[in-house]
């Protein structure tokens, strides 16, 4: 016990840090797993408040989670939630250590800066107002693409009863929003490498691709593997304001704009069945919690110190 | 391992420790509000009701509520506290506050904003049937009976419906500026097909306007009435035999969306109708000839005086009471309600009390309004912090008028509602309990197929088939049956 104290005064300015996330974790995290419950219950409300009326209402099994795979729907929602999750984990990848390694390198530090706010800039933009850009690029009679087209003396396009264009606008559009933000993660990690590594470099006669191959990527693979590891534990949830609010909920785009929590939204807005949603949430976090362990198992096999546990 | 475990105990110690102080914190703050609340309690405590409802709330709540309560006390012995929820957040944010258990005592519902038939079956509302015959006898003899048959769940009522227009009509409402310029004739128009003459007219002279206004809600009218709104099933309105049918496989909706597909072709419908959420913009730009609307009496001076230029209107349909007009406007008592009793004192109150019910509208007399006759009343400059939707707090008819109100307003009412016909599934409510998951299938299937074919954006000989296929994969069939069974029984207990 008198060791445990002594940890703990010996820690306590880190401990302090802690502690604003810990409680926030708490609350809104571990609290609430009591809650999943509910995905197990046909919900129905008591007098005696929320605990009671979960307390009494009446178990169902796994019937909450049947409208997932019941359709049709089932395996176009999971193979788009799956494989566009996938393009941004890889593209915004790619492009986001790209764009930090070009702006470290920019010699004129303001005008970085003002690249870095402005690639920043749209992170902090609605899906809602993202959703008014691009219709006004897209919009059939007044938009931008189309009229673009026209002056080519092409056919103006219905862009948003055209489906086969979608899969590259929504990468498109996400990657835009996205990449500011990661970017000035991996940004941070470069200007924290040893300037005098690339100093060494430079003496052995490594040019600037040498050195970005042989010092930059390496020293930014922990952190890369930390953020991919991170993104993959949300492999199974869509940003449902990109999927709902770019296309226009367009009905004859769901072929490639349906996802998981769409699907979900969709289904249950009308019924308010609160044990079906919980059933999909249920889902969703049991499948990203098993691909965040598996993958970071396989990390840790090939390099210990980039794995998260 | 050792350490780690150490570390875990530590957190958990600061967490339980800092738990216990939040709690403590809760727990004074609620002995402090009710010693404050007995304290200031007269001998016979007039109890506190708690009222939520519908609509942007306003500046001046806590001051009318003030002065609103000071008149129920007197009358009934209970005080009124409203707290307002937005437009756009009633139904999301009434759930939870139902789910959490949050002390309330009566609630705003309706078929739209925090659905009543499937809240009642959740058993969010106090079943009313013996608390009405005990304090609602005035109110029964005020409003419209079927108003309280309409809105019946399962034989129970368990919300008071407003009194107010009955049936629901649609109408063809046209912009009577158009109208008059390019000298077109509305005086034969009812059915869609009856239409076309005049979208060409003003497509060939007039090629900025949009003829035919619209946005992803429009629904062609067919003479059936839907089990569940905007989902295929619905009983025909002269029905012999009861039959739920699909609606997408009748002969009148086939034509009705093979004739949208014609119209949006021909550019009659705006491109983007299919995904447009609104037509505010034209409304305000003025630039539309025609679109369909529900209509109630007056209804055009109502849309001219907002739209700030002429709209007049034609019947699209037979006034027909459905249980999605009976249920517009409703307010239940919480299941949760410590006071059930005064709560229904209170309803059967603001439904037969032009005093009382005024207030709540309109605020306090001589800040918020003043009255210029009997039955009349002008709003004064205050009234701005004091804006309530009048349709949501009870019975309309009880309101003073306004001053371009015609005098026989409430007249022109109640014969509006003695015109309406009653559907054949009036107060048929469907239990949807053993197809849930099947009606979550079938609601994607109808967002993804439903405003393109309705709006005529695209061709129904191709998508028709594809979505009627869809729909049965779904389990829309399930649901249909499921739905025919129930109707079956209701009709053997109602002896239709």
């Amino acid at each position: 016990m008198g060791t445990f104290f002594k940890n703990l005064y010996r820690n306590k300015a880190l401990l302090f840090m802690v502690l604003p996330g810990a409680i926030w974790f708490f609350f809104f995290s571990y609290l609430p797993l009591a809650g999943t419950i509910v995905a197990f219950k046909q919900y129905r409300f008591n007098r005696d408040g929320f605990w009671a009326s979960i307390a009494r209402s009446e178990w169902v099994g796994w019937d909450n989670f049947k409208f997932l795979f019941s359709t049709s729907d089932a395996y176009t929602i999971t193979r788009n939630t799956l494989l566009y999750n996938l393009a941004f984990i890889v593209l915004g990848l790619i492009f986001s250590v790209l764009m930090a390694i070009i702006l470290s390198e920019l010699v004129n530090r303001k005008l970085s800066k003002l690249y870095q706010t402005g690639m920043f800039l749209p992170y902090f933009l609605s899906w809602v107002i993202v959703g008014y850009f691009v219709f006004s690029f897209l919009s059939m009679d007044r938009g931008l693409l189309n009229q673009i087209l026209g002056w080519f003396g092409m056919d103006p396009i219905q862009w948003y009863s055209e489906a086969k264009y979608w899969p590259y606008i929504m990468v498109v559009v996400n990657l835009w929003k996205s990449i500011g933000y990661s970017s000035v993660v991996y940004l941070a990690a470069i200007l924290g490498i040893d300037k005098s590594l690339y100093e060494a470099a430079m003496i052995d006669g490594a040019n600037k691709w040498q050195q970005i191959r042989n010092i930059t990527i390496p020293l930014l693979t922990p952190i890369m593997t930390i953020m991919t590891l991170l993104a993959v534990g949300k492999i199974f949830y869509a940003d449902f304001g990109l999927f709902y609010q770019v296309p226009r909920d367009s009905g004859t785009l769901y072929a490639v704009t349906n996802v998981i929590d769409t699907y979900v939204y969709r289904g249950l807005m009308t019924t308010g069945e609160i044990g079906m949603s919980a059933a999909a949430g249920l889902y969703q976090s049991v499948v990203g919690f098993a691909l965040v362990m598996i993958s970071n198992y396989v990390v840790r096999r090939m390099d210990k110190d980039s794995a998260l546990f | 391992m050792q350490k780690g475990k150490k570390r875990w105990t530590a957190a958990l110690a600061t967490m339980t420790a800092l738990t216990l102080a939040l709690s403590g914190c809760g727990g004074g703050g609620n002995n402090q509000s009710s010693a404050s609340g007995s304290g200031g309690g007269t001998s016979d405590k007039p109890v506190e009701l708690i009222w939520y409802t519908i609509g942007t709330p306003q500046k001046d709540v806590d001051s009318v509520m003030a002065e609103v309560s000071k008149y129920t006390t007197e009358k009934i012995g209970a005080s009124v506290t409203m707290k307002m929820i937005d437009w756009g957040d009633y139904q999301q944010k009434m759930q939870v506050l139902v789910a959490s258990g949050e002390p309330m005592d009566i609630i705003f519902t309706s078929s739209g904003g925090f659905d009543y038939v499937q809240n009642a079956r959740k058993g969010a509302f106090a079943e009313l049937d013996s608390l009405i015959d005990q304090y609602g006898k005035e109110l029964k003899d005020t409003i419209n009976p079927a108003f309280l048959e309409g809105s019946k769940v399962d034989g129970h009522n368990y919300a008071i419906p407003a009194n107010k227009e009955l049936p629901q009509q649609e109408v063809w409402r046209f912009n009577q500026n158009l109208v008059d310029q390019y000298g077109i004739d509305t005086k034969n128009v009812r059915s869609l097909d009856s239409l076309e003459p005049l979208l060409k007219t003003i497509k060939e002279k007039a090629p900025d306007v949009t003829p035919f206004a619209m946005d992803k809600n429009y629904v062609p009218y067919v003479p059936y009435d839907y089990v569940i709104q905007n989902l295929p099933m619905a009983v025909k309105l002269d029905t012999t035999d009861y039959k739920i049918v699909n609606v997408l496989d009748t002969p009148e909706m086939k034509e009705a969306l093979a004739t949208m597909h014609k119209y949006y072709k021909a550019g009659y419908v705006a491109p983007e109708a299919a995904t447009t959420g609104s037509t505010s913009d034209l409304m305000t730009s003025g630039k539309w000839l025609l679109d369909r609307a529900q209509t109630q009496p007056f209804a055009d001076n109502v849309w001219s005086t907002s739209y700030g230029y002429p709209v007049t209107s034609t019947p699209a349909s037979d006034a027909i009471i459905t249980n999605n007009s009976v249920q517009g406007s409703m307010m239940a008592i919480s299941a949760n309600s410590e006071h059930p009793d005064k709560a229904m004192q209170f309803l059967n109150l603001l439904n037969t009390d032009p005093v009382l019910r005024n207030m709540v509208d309109s605020g306090i007399e001589g800040t918020h309004y003043k009255k210029t006759a009997d039955n009349r009343m002008e709003n004064l400059p205050e009234s701005k912090n004091y804006d309530m939707p009048s349709y949501s707090l009870g019975n309309n008819m009880l309101l003073y008028l306004n001053p371009n109100d015609p005098e026989n307003k409430w007249d022109e009412f109640k014969k509006f509602n003695e015109s309406g016909v009653d559907s054949p599934i009036l107060s048929f409510n469907f239990d949807p309990k053993s197809v849930s998951s099947e009606l979550a299938a079938v609601q994607n299937v109808k967002e993804q197929f439903w405003s393109s074919l309705m709006t005529g954006t695209v061709d129904p000989d191709q998508y028709l088939p594809q979505a009627i296929q869809k729909f049965n994969d779904a389990g829309l069939e399930k649901i249909m049956a499921e739905a025919q069974k129930q109707l079956d029984e209701w009709k053997a207990a109602n002896g239709k």
